[in-house]
């Protein structure tokens, strides 16, 4: 637990680091490129560092909950729903691609839209057929 | 599959989130497998076969489509 405070707290510090680095960088006219990655990678640490630590604070306040929560988030029921619901929102997708590329054809949209559209769709086919073999394989 | 879970676990004054601590599962999923809207997996069906010291075929009962 200590040990996880301290890497929340560093953290946040190298999130606050970054960040006066992209305040440098904007007062000395450095690059925009350069001042807007320094901004992305400092709020993205400092809202990670704050947001486990808070989650932290939580757990030692009310342990018991939050193992229940840790428990729910993860037991068998949740993980077949949460795989279940994937399956299901990435056929929806897969087909939904599949019709818009249909659709982009009737509005006379460029070429490569509707390309691109078919080689999601087929991208998908292959990516589950490959983890279907893969898969057979193991089990 | 029909279960006798609830069954079990009011005999021994338990409530659904005593039970769920005991099997590491969530209250949510207890109360799914004593409705019968959810079938355990063979694990966790082990798992509560040994809290309650009795085998799977006594908790769980296994009914064959009738076709």
């Amino acid at each position: 637990m200590r040990r996880k405070k301290t890497l929340y707290t560093a953290l946040m510090a190298a999130g606050m680091v970054f960040l006066l680095g992209a305040l440098a960088a904007w007062k000395l006219s450095a690059p925009d490129k350069f001042g807007g990655m320094l901004t992305g990678v400092g709020s993205g640490l400092l809202a990670m560092g704050a947001a486990n630590w808070r989650m932290l604070r939580w757990a030692e306040r009310d342990p018991v909950q939050m193992r229940r929560d840790e428990i729910a988030a993860n037991d068998e029921r949740t993980v077949a729903i949460r795989r279940r619901a994937q399956a299901v929102s990435g056929e929806v997708l897969q087909w939904g691609v599949m019709a818009a590329a249909w659709l982009f054809i009737g509005f006379g949209a460029p070429l490569w839209i509707t390309l691109a559209a078919v080689g999601v769709f087929l991208g998908k086919s292959v990516l589950e057929l490959c983890l279907m073999v893969q898969y057979q394989r193991e089990m | 599959m029909k279960n006798r879970l609830e069954e079990l676990r009011r005999a021994r004054g338990l409530r659904q989130e005593e039970l769920a601590d005991a099997l590491e599962v969530s209250r949510q999923t207890i109360g799914s497998l004593e409705n019968g809207r959810y079938n355990p997996s063979i694990l966790l069906a082990f798992k509560i076969a040994r809290y309650f010291g009795m085998s799977i075929e006594d908790i769980f009962i296994y009914e064959e489509d009738v076709k």
